[in-house]
């Protein structure tokens, strides 16, 4: 009986075998929906923001009136805490579990791009967004000829801070008047010369600019004069070298931690614009900002030329709404919101219509750094490879034992771009 | 050397000695070495015929059951009665092919050339609006061919067993005997195959979480995954030996990898030697003050110095970091007694500043887990060997180069070996205080403090370098095994030479 009752499981499990698996269920594809719907037919839509961990109230409220416009769909947005420094690589770290819609350092775009993990402005909106906001922060939102995010912010960048009391308006006009002005009140002047956000300018100064990247991702520079960024590294060493006793390279922090000291340490700094509140605050009445000053080059005074990044909202292409999402981020970025983060945040907008707006004309660091913004490179295109070097090239133009002597600058400058594009 | 002369040798003398001959021996010891590994595939060779050979012996001596059972797994089992164990096997093979035919081969198939389809931007053809039309992602192709490859392996282990014990079934009912219950081969796990059941767990987690990502980063370095070929919107692919090439490849005009390499290794194994050797002495110095006879309020003392401990290294590091800044409290500290006129840059000036720098300041979070250690070792040091040297007339120096000093080394020889292999990767320290400056335009992407491990982070996390990173860290494992090879031979013929009662 056993044997038998073996022998029929035996079988079975050949049966098993044999027996194919039965096709999978049909796909039924979601039928076209009315065209007049923005929403092309999404419903019961739940969405994930990323934005700073300070403005996370501003975009839930944002979010909700977002929600308000629309009381016949079921919409719910949850904002979530995420950096924009980190976003990008968050989002490519795992795109399924990331947000639908996030806010980002326009520096990482190239990489979002290449990774594939971005969608592109949605054409229905594509003319509205480039009218709206200002050509550079469009520029800086564009790769091959696609927009491909919305444009968040127009000020992430860093501009010149002072201290009233010691440094005069006329004096903050040229690094060498500030600088004297310093010694004089045995102050500091603070900058981030180890840092490649800011030790750029040391050469872009003298002509040189970004170019994007060609194919391979290699950092391309624009046809830039070489004696002419030596002589404007060279410019700033020895000015660094002349007043040793003054300029300090430290963290930006540094800036307004040692303006809230008492007394003051720090007289004049170069400062980037989410520190403005801060320095303002402490600095009260003596509070001066202005877009950063001249340099003597040569005999002459030259505007000295510095990197200006934009902030953009981008839409994952995983979402699982892209049409909600992309509705969100168009109204995330327009001019209302813009004016909401200026007022509740002091984000500078990049909408032009919110730029001439009394909230940001009377906000003197934000209309500093969109001065300054006209004499900048934008933070576009930029290869990782990039920021190495341009630490080690400004650590190089400021310490005191580094020779300014031209042919040393001219040696570290064709390292410097030849690291950058790892040749 | 004859034994008797050897044993009149100094300490000193015993080591050179033994360092000269594990030297003379080396190249017999390297031969002996190979003909090991010769003789060890040679083994497995013969291993695997052996296998193959059986395993059609007993396709051919078994009944059309067991015949069955190497084409539908646990047939013969399942004949000779045993339905339980036939239904397992039978699962597996099911289990098996479902994961190949729904997951597997999807993959796999495309593990030679890690994919073929870049993604790119298209138009979705139900709406007409822009996405990304996805392609092959090369890493999960990559990560789930491995995971193929072992379940392979696996699956493949369990099919050989299962033929195996479908002809012994067979042999079982043949020998006029019951084959084994499924309930009484439960309770072998329990009893005299309760080794199967412990390690089974332990394995199972060690193949998935250590091994499998240790072969996936392995094979990283033979592809060009990098950030000009990142997943998921571009292919990466095999380049063999490409990246190993690279590192070794002398270039001019920008900072070569090779030189790079090779300045970061050179200072890797001086700061290693360094570290360790600086925190052994002055920790084992501290120790013997603490210890010293007449030294009050010792245990005071000791738990002074063990407080370090109890501060994270993290927080003393970042803490010395801002401290050791151009205004930090040092630096104030030396102005203010009028010592230095300028602030000096511990950190960030010349490579030797900063060098000397960290290694000193090693010292700081080292010494105090020497001082643990070797106090209590110190203890147990027999007075009488104290006494004895006394009454002869030794000095303390003597003492300490004659008795201490061997003592310690016989015991801690394991420790200072691990310890020095940990500084060879010692990340915090570098990582914290200096990351690496003061930079230089001659390196790629490290300063002249980077080790080879906090070079290989940067690699990863700032450039995405990760094919450079993972060959670099083959290379790290290289220098430490075999340092840790040659040191531990060392120490044991001096354990088999000399012992210490």
């Amino acid at each position: 009986m056993k044997r038998i009752l073996a022998l029929i499981v035996a079988v079975l499990m050949l049966a098993t075998v044999f027996v194919g698996c039965g096709n999978g269920g049909n796909k039924e594809t979601a039928s076209s929906s009315a065209d007049n719907d923005p929403f092309h037919g999404e419903d019961n839509i739940t969405l994930k923001v990323w934005a700073p961990n300070e403005a996370v109230e501003t975009f839930q409220a944002q979010c909700e009136d977002f929600i308000a416009l629309y009381p016949d769909k079921k919409i719910s947005i949850e904002v979530v805490a995420q950096g924009e420094a980190d976003a990008a690589t968050n989002l490519l770290n795992d795109p399924d579990a990331a947000a639908d819609v996030f806010g980002f350092a326009c520096n990482n775009l190239n990489k979002l791009y290449n990774a594939g993990v971005i969608t592109p402005v949605y054409d229905e909106f594509k003319d509205d967004v480039t009218k709206r906001n200002s050509e550079e922060s469009i520029n800086a939102a564009t790769l091959d000829n696609t927009l491909l995010a919305y444009p968040e912010t127009g000020d992430n960048g860093y501009y010149l801070v002072y201290d009233k009391s010691v440094v005069s308006d006329e004096d903050a006009k040229t690094l060498e008047g500030i600088l004297a002005a310093c010694r004089k009140a045995g102050k500091k002047f603070v900058m981030d010369a180890g840092n490649g956000f800011y030790s750029c300018m040391f050469t872009f100064t003298g002509g040189m600019e970004l170019a994007g990247l060609n194919e391979e991702g290699t950092q391309q520079f624009n046809d830039y004069n070489e004696d002419e960024v030596v002589a404007s590294m060279q410019a700033f060493s020895k000015l660094f070298h002349e007043y040793k006793d003054i300029f300090e390279s430290a963290d930006v922090s540094k800036v307004s931690s040692g303006m809230a000291e008492d007394p003051r340490t720090v007289a004049a700094g170069i400062d980037g614009s989410w520190n403005a509140k801060v320095v303002s605050e402490v600095l009260g009445d003596d509070y001066g900002a202005a877009k950063l000053p001249t340099i003597n080059i040569g005999g002459k005074d030259t505007q000295i030329i510095s990197m200006h990044g934009y902030k953009l909202i981008g839409v994952n292409y995983k979402t699982k709404y892209p049409e909600t999402s992309q509705l969100l981020a168009n109204y995330l970025s327009d001019e209302k919101c813009q004016l909401e983060r200026a007022e509740e945040r002091s984000w500078g907008p990049s909408n032009l219509a919110a730029v001439e707006s009394d909230v940001v004309k009377n906000n003197i660091a934000t209309s500093a750094i969109l001065e300054q913004a006209k004499h900048s490179v934008a933070q576009v295109g930029i290869a990782d490879t990039f920021w190495d070097p341009m630490k080690t090239l400004g650590n190089k133009v400021y310490k005191p034992e580094e020779s300014s002597e031209t042919a040393a600058l001219k040696e570290l400058l064709a390292k410097t771009v030849a690291n950058i594009k790892d040749e | 050397m004859k034994y008797i002369d050897y044993v009149q040798l100094n300490p000193f003398q015993k080591f050179g000695y033994n360092f000269k001959q594990f030297f003379v021996k080396l190249p017999g010891n390297l031969k002996k070495f190979f003909c090991l590994i010769g003789r060890f595939f040679k083994r497995i060779g013969m291993g695997i015929g052996k296998g193959v050979a059986n395993y059609f012996t007993r396709f051919v001596k078994g009944d059309w059951a067991t015949k069955l059972s190497y084409l539908i797994m646990g047939f013969g089992n399942a004949a000779k009665g045993q339905v339980i164990k036939g239904l397992l096997f039978l699962l597996t093979e099911v289990a098996y092919i479902a994961y190949i035919v729904l997951f597997g081969w999807k993959y796999l198939s495309k593990f030679n050339t890690l994919g073929t389809v870049e993604s790119g931007f298209g138009v979705n053809p139900e709406t007409g609006r822009p996405m990304t039309i996805n392609g092959d992602n090369s890493m999960l192709i990559l990560l789930y061919g491995i995971l193929t490859i072992v379940i392979t392996v696996i699956f493949f282990v369990i099919y050989i067993a299962s033929t195996k014990s479908a002809y012994k079934a067979q042999q079982t009912v043949a020998a006029g005997k019951k084959p084994e219950k499924f309930s009484s081969e439960l309770k072998n796990l329990l009893d005299n195959r309760f080794h199967v059941t412990l390690l089974a767990f332990p394995t199972l987690t060690i193949s998935v979480f250590t091994i499998l990502p240790m072969i996936f980063m392995i094979l990283i370095a033979f592809t060009n995954y990098n950030y000009q070929h990142m997943a998921p919107g571009k292919l990466f692919t095999w380049v063999g030996f490409g990246t190993f090439s690279e590192i070794f490849k002398v270039t001019g005009g920008a900072a070569s990898k090779s030189a790079t390499f090779i300045e970061l290794t050179k200072w890797t194994i001086i700061w290693a030697i360094f570290a360790t050797v600086l925190n052994y002495i002055f920790g084992m110095i501290i120790a013997l003050m603490i210890n010293k006879k007449g030294i009050k309020l010792k245990s005071l003392w000791r738990t002074l110095f063990v407080v370090t401990i109890a501060v994270p290294q993290f927080v003393s590091l970042l803490l010395m970091n801002q401290m050791l800044q151009s205004y930090g409290a040092i630096n104030v500290l030396l102005k203010e007694l009028g010592i230095i006129q300028n602030p000096i840059l511990f950190l960030n000036s010349t490579p030797l500043v900063a060098r000397l720098t960290v290694i000193i300041i090693n010292c700081w979070v080292g010494i105090p887990y020497t001082i643990l250690i070797t106090s209590g070792i110190l203890m147990n040091i027999p007075a009488d060997l104290y006494e004895s040297a006394t009454i002869d007339g030794a000095g303390p120096v003597k003492s300490f180069f004659k008795i201490t000093l061997p003592y310690m080394l016989f015991v801690t020889t394991p420790y200072l070996i691990t310890s020095f292999i940990g500084n060879i990767n010692n990340f915090n320290v570098i990582y914290l205080l200096t990351d690496g400056a003061p930079y230089s335009e001659n390196f790629y992407q490290a300063g002249y403090t980077d080790l080879l491990v906090t070079w290989l982070f940067k690699l990863t996390m700032t450039t995405q370098d990760y094919n450079l990173a993972a060959a670099v860290g083959i290379l790290v494992f290289i220098v430490c095994a075999t340092l840790s090879l040659i040191t531990f031979n060392l120490t044991k013929s001096a354990k088999n030479e000399e012992e210490f009662s």
